[in-house]
């Protein structure tokens, strides 16, 4: 056994995030880690990778006790981290982010020839094209990942961890990636793969173990299992089908006609996009982060202007209309990074949920707490919100879930006909995901138009009635909910017919 | 968290702040050779020891008061206006222009010049933030670079158009206002002038503005995460315009009421030296933009400036001793106040955000 | 109007620009690691002080200027432990420090001197002029490039210095690596920490220079408040620069020939007054020059305002 993790627990004040957690891997074997969020995935992989110390256990590397204090202790030992979100440096070329750390050099000075030159090699030997004078901001995400693997093994990585890494690949990035897993893994390399991606971890891993709330619920071979059997291990039980009714449709709330948004090295972030949301709908855009979404919800809710095109909101044009009168038309909007967007951290919960309503609240200038308080008050016992004691404690103590609900909570208020939902139960526990989904669909049944974004394909699949499919700044195609399948939207989403 | 709790930890960080910054006195003290018990008694006695000493330390602290509101009113909106210096000298200039030259009774002219002096304030830091809004010229630096042009154009006029070519002073500054626009004092024979209870009531309606309407809530939001804000609705050209404009016009305001309160004409470089917009700017800090804090903290180091002017007068101890207590109170004060925030971060971070 | 420009221009031009390039490559450093360093004109004080101070007891000019780099360099200890590890909010200790660098020297010319104002002692010697052998006889360049200071040579060589750091040595790629992504280069093991410590040391050494360039480079004085706001001149020479040294060198040269212009000025019929202010009117105009990021963009990177 290459590697050996024995009762791993780790604790943090009385929550356990890792519960006896037993691991092992053999030199050329791929073995995947799946759980939801917050299972534990990526908190036993820290442990491995220095990054945090485990409060109990043991971990043995050829079958020597080891214990790491740093990343470059877990680095200098053969293990190497390829994390969710890229650690590269944007403004500096392939070979420059391979090299750093180990740079070649004459007398102090940098050999950044000798660099690419190294490069190439690697390039060569493991089968994983790249540029080595590219610069790195420039790259695909596709090639930015084969940039993070190169770094990994340029370092000497035996051991190789992969944390979610298909979350921003395209369906053919996926299948690449996939292919030069099995490559490395027919010369010596070993993987660990973070997922809850059960289809792609079906593909290449040869064993499986399932995380729950922190303890190992099963672990399986390949050929042992599918896809039915370990969501229930992930879950608990089956995935629920929801019982969605039939769309009752009314009027347009939101056109969008011919939306163009050019990018700054000529390929265009939006090119031409046209599509209508109307009432009692429920219009889901899928497709990988990245193409185009982010900016056209921006842009629909008054945050970005287009290039050219026309919005409506509720039969409404938007042009040159600030945030305040957009939402005036008739839009609601649950953002897709609630901390950035959608909440502050230094205020309180009522301040927060305050937001958006505070020019309705008020009386000659002076805001209406005692309605504020009310209003407020009637979510969080609605929705089941954990605020601590009182409304005036600050945002920033809101586990995400809860902060999540909060926003929601609000943004439905509004009782808009209209709303945005971004990326609505990102990052968030079993239970409020599916609270926030019965509100959405309630919403839908109420008469309301609703624009889903959301890079969880399920997700979409569950809740929309339309599916639009954007890749590259375009709608490349429509299918109605009773059409739609995983397969075709995948291939809409690789840009394929 | 218990009530008592609630109300006395925020005050343990100023307070440790402040005896840190005791401590570098001391120190400060003890190099220029002065007894150090000595020296703090005589600074004790130069703020607070008699009435006409108390008097003395609010007339100070009413300019560092209303400044320091604006900035705390700023500061609480995101934006760092370090502009006002010369937003207080635009309106001390203003002030006495129209004190000099508008006729009328004395009580029109006054109020005419204090309310100019006030607009004249809150248009130049407006100016500074449309520059900021429309042409993206950083606030924080313009508003620094703007203090030397506006108190340099403001020597230039008392030392040319308005100068007082009467008397033999020869000093540059305007003729003297007639007694008629003088501020009232409070108390007779006592320094202590109108424009303190301007100061306290600015403190109350700043804190009324925060706490209970909408646009404090605007503002109260903008600063702590512009992006939220404006995606809930906020304008924040609007809000930086509103911010600035009042933000200024409290320094102006302050100026107004130097010179028609204390001084009675405007003098060259009398409101930069005495660096009542520095110490205006540290008090806000101090209290971290909190409107009943900040305007306490002014009073607090307006004591430490004129409690410093006792020690110089009754030690070996320069006066500057009190500068160095308050930079380096605040160069703890903005630590501390981080610090905590940091403990408490690591200890959310534990409690199940970690996947 | 041939009067305004000439060669005698130029060369002025050379020396007032000093002082702001060095502060303005301390602060491209500090910026370069993601610190905005708003202090570099309470430095640039106490290295002025310290640079007459040093002279005055160690009798020395070079001394002096050594003593002026010690003193700033422990004050920039300070500075970088508040900021960095106490995780203070930059712009507020940097204001924090320039009214620590105000008091301080403010007090010490009391209680060193015991005079108030400005501190001249005629026996002082202040820094030499170099005339560099080949260069003088050049008859343009020479009248323009030769009879500086020191300081004035060390400035430009430290712009050289700074691009060969930062553009060919691997401690130079690490370092603008940590100032990138802090995240990324702590996962290879880059000590970001002391890239940060590093930063601010060396600018505090460079503001120490442009000090010691103001009080010792033309009269051998220390007047209160000397600096003027070139410190925060120097900020905007930073950002004008996009903190790379070449850049930051042209935006010196830009502020540095107005400063001068405005000294040529002088002599002309208009109030003194005026002529002063042209420095700090010349950089509020460059600022609508430099297309600032966005407060969207800052916000997202800080999750804050810097405004």
């Amino acid at each position: 056994m290459l590697l050996q993790m024995d009762k791993i627990t780790k604790k943090y004040g009385e929550f356990y995030a890792n519960r006896e957690i037993d691991f092992s891997l053999d030199k050329g074997e791929v073995h995947a880690v799946v759980g939801e969020n917050g299972a534990g995935k990526t908190t036993l992989m820290r442990m491995l990778y220095g990054m945090e110390q485990p409060t109990s256990g043991t971990i043995r590397l050829h079958g020597k006790t080891i214990a790491f204090n740093s990343p470059l202790d877990a680095i200098r030992s053969g293990i190497g981290m390829v994390h969710q979100h890229f650690m590269l440096f944007p403004s500096f070329t392939v070979a420059e982010n391979i090299v750093i750390g180990n740079e070649p050099s004459k007398i102090g000075t940098f050999d950044r020839k000798q660099a690419a030159r190294i490069v190439e090699q690697l390039s060569e030997k493991y089968g994983m094209k790249v540029d080595p004078w590219a610069v790195v901001g420039e790259c695909s995400p596709g090639i930015q990942q084969r940039v993070e693997i190169l770094k990994v093994l340029y370092q000497g990585a035996e051991i190789i961890i992969l944390d979610e890494p298909t979350g921003v690949l395209t369906p053919i990035e996926v299948g690449e990636l996939l292919e030069a897993i099995k490559q490395l893994r027919k010369q010596g390399k070993s993987f660990i793969i973070i997922s809850h991606k059960l289809h792609e971890v079906l593909d290449v891993a040869d064993r499986i173990t399932v995380l729950r709330d922190g303890k190992v619920t099963g672990m399986v071979g390949k050929e042992e299992t599918d896809v039915n059997h370990l969501s229930r291990l992930m879950v608990g039980r089956e995935l629920v089908e929801l019982e969605k009714k039939p769309v009752q449709r009314g009027d347009k709330v939101l056109e969008v006609t011919d939306v163009t948004l050019r990018g700054n090295k000529g390929k265009h972030i939006l090119d031409h996009v046209s599509f209508d949301v109307y009432g009692g709908e429920i219009v889901g855009i899928a497709g990988i982060s990245g193409n185009g979404q982010s900016e056209l919800l921006q842009i629909i809710a008054g945050l970005q202007q287009a290039d050219s095109g026309r919005v409506a909101v509720n039969g409404t044009d938007t042009k040159n209309k600030n945030t305040r009168q957009i939402r005036e038309q008739g839009l609601a909007h649950i953002p897709e990074d609630r901390y950035i967007w959608g909440a502050n951290r230094s205020a309180s919960v009522l301040d927060t949920g305050l937001m958006g309503h505070h020019r309705k609240l008020q009386k000659g200038g002076f805001l209406d707490f005692k309605r504020v308080r009310s209003m407020v008050s009637e979510w969080i016992a609605k929705y089941s919100i954990k605020a601590g004691d009182s409304l005036s404690t600050t945002s920033q103590y809101l586990s995400g879930g809860n902060l999540q609900k909060l926003i929601v909570a609000r943004e439905l208020a509004q009782g808009t006909p209209f709303l945005i939902a971004a990326e609505p139960t990102r990052g968030v526990d079993i239970g409020a995901m599916e609270t926030i989904h019965t509100e959405l669909l309630n919403k839908r049944d109420s008469g309301a138009g609703i624009l889903l974004v959301s890079s969880e394909l399920t997700e979409i699949l569950k809740l929309s009635d339309r599916i639009l499919v954007m890749y590259e700044g375009k709608i490349v195609g429509e299918l109605t909910a009773k059409e739609a399948t995983e397969e075709k939207i995948g291939l809409l989403m690789a840009g394929g017919a | 968290m218990n009530r008592f709790n609630k109300i006395l930890s925020p005050l343990l960080q100023p307070l440790a702040a402040i005896l840190v910054g005791l401590i570098a006195g001391a120190i400060a003290i003890a190099i220029a050779g002065g007894n150090i018990v000595e020296t703090y008694s005589e600074m004790w006695k130069g703020a607070f020891g008699g009435f006409y000493f108390l008097t003395n330390t609010l007339a100070r602290a009413t300019p560092i008061m209303l400044i320091a509101l604006g900035v705390a009113l700023a500061f609480r909106s995101g934006f760092f206006n370090l502009g006002s210096e010369g937003q207080m000298v635009i309106g001390a200039i203003t002030a006495a222009v129209i004190g000099l030259y508008m006729p009328g009774p004395g009580w029109l002219v006054s109020t005419a010049a204090i309310i100019a002096g006030a607009v004249a304030g809150g248009l130049w830091s407006a100016m500074a933030g449309f520059f900021d809004y429309r042409f993206r010229v950083n606030l924080l630096i313009s508003t620094l670079l703007l203090n030397y042009v506006v108190v340099l154009f403001a020597r230039y006029l008392v030392s040319y158009p308005l100068k007082d070519r009467t008397g033999s002073a020869g000093l540059n500054q305007t003729p003297m206002l007639d007694a008629s626009v003088w501020l009232p004092k409070l108390f007779k024979g006592m320094p202590l002038h109108l424009g303190f209870i301007f100061a306290v009531i600015a403190a109350v309606l700043l804190y009324i503005l925060l706490k209970r309407t909408v646009m404090g809530y605007e503002m109260r939001m903008i600063g702590g995460n512009p992006l939220f804000a404006v995606y809930g609705g906020v304008r924040r050209g609007s809000m930086m315009m509103t911010a600035m404009l009042f933000s200024g016009a409290f320094a102006g305001l302050a100026g107004a009421a130097e010179v028609l309160g204390t001084q009675y004409r405007y003098l060259d470089g009398a409101l930069s030296s005495a660096g009542y917009a520095w110490t205006g700017i540290m008090a806000a800090l101090l209290a971290n933009s909190h409107p009943i804090g900040t305007a306490v903290a002014a009073i607090f180091l307006a004591a430490l400036e004129t409690g410093a002017m006792g020690v110089e007068r009754n030690t070996e101890v320069p006066l500057e001793v009190g500068d160095i207590i308050q930079s380096v109170l605040i160069l703890f004060i903005s630590a501390r106040l981080t610090y905590s925030f940091i403990k408490r971060r690591k200890g959310q971070n534990t409690d199940g955000t970690a996947v | 109007m041939e009067q305004l420009f000439d060669l005698a221009l130029l060369n002025t031009a050379i020396r007032v620009l000093t002082p702001i390039l060095l502060a303005a490559l301390g602060g491209a450093l500090c910026a370069r690691v993601g610190l905005f360093n708003v202090g570099l004109e309470g430095f640039m004080l106490l290295g002025a002080f310290a640079a007459v101070v040093g002279n005055h007891f160690l009798q020395n000019v070079f001394l002096a200027v050594v003593f002026a780099i010690v003193v700033c360099m422990l004050f920039s200890l300070l500075f970088a432990y508040v900021s960095i590890n106490l995780r203070a909010n930059v712009i507020i200790v940097g204001i924090a420090m320039n009214a620590l660098a105000a008091g301080v020297t403010t007090f010490s010319l009391r209680a060193i001197f015991d005079v108030k104002g400005a501190f001249y002692d005629s026996k002082m010697v202040g820094l030499p002029k170099w005339n560099i052998p080949i260069i003088q006889d050049i008859p343009v360049i020479g009248q323009i490039f030769s009879g500086h200071s020191p300081l004035v040579y060390l400035a430009f060589f430290c712009v050289a210095l700074i691009w060969f750091y930062f553009y060919r040595t691997v401690s130079g790629f690490r370092f603008l690596a940590s100032g990138e992504n802090p995240l990324a280069a702590s996962s290879v093991g880059l000590p970001v920490r002391r890239y940060q410590y590093g930063a601010i040391l060396v600018s505090g050494a460079l503001c120490a220079l442009a000090g010691a360039q103001l009080s010792l480079g033309q009269v051998t004085m220390f007047t209160e408040n000397m600096t003027a706001g070139r410190g925060f001149i120097a900020l905007v020479a930073t950002m004008l620069g996009q903190s790379g040294p070449l850049g930051v060198m042209g935006a010196s040269f830009l502020f540095g020939f107005m400063d001068a212009l405005s000294i040529r000025f002088q002599g002309l019929a208009l109030p003194t007054q005026f002529t002063d202010m042209l420095p700090y009117v010349v950089t509020i105009l460059a600022m609508f020059f430099f297309k600032d990021k966005s407060f969207m963009q800052e916000a997202q990177k800080q999750g804050t305002s810097s405004r």
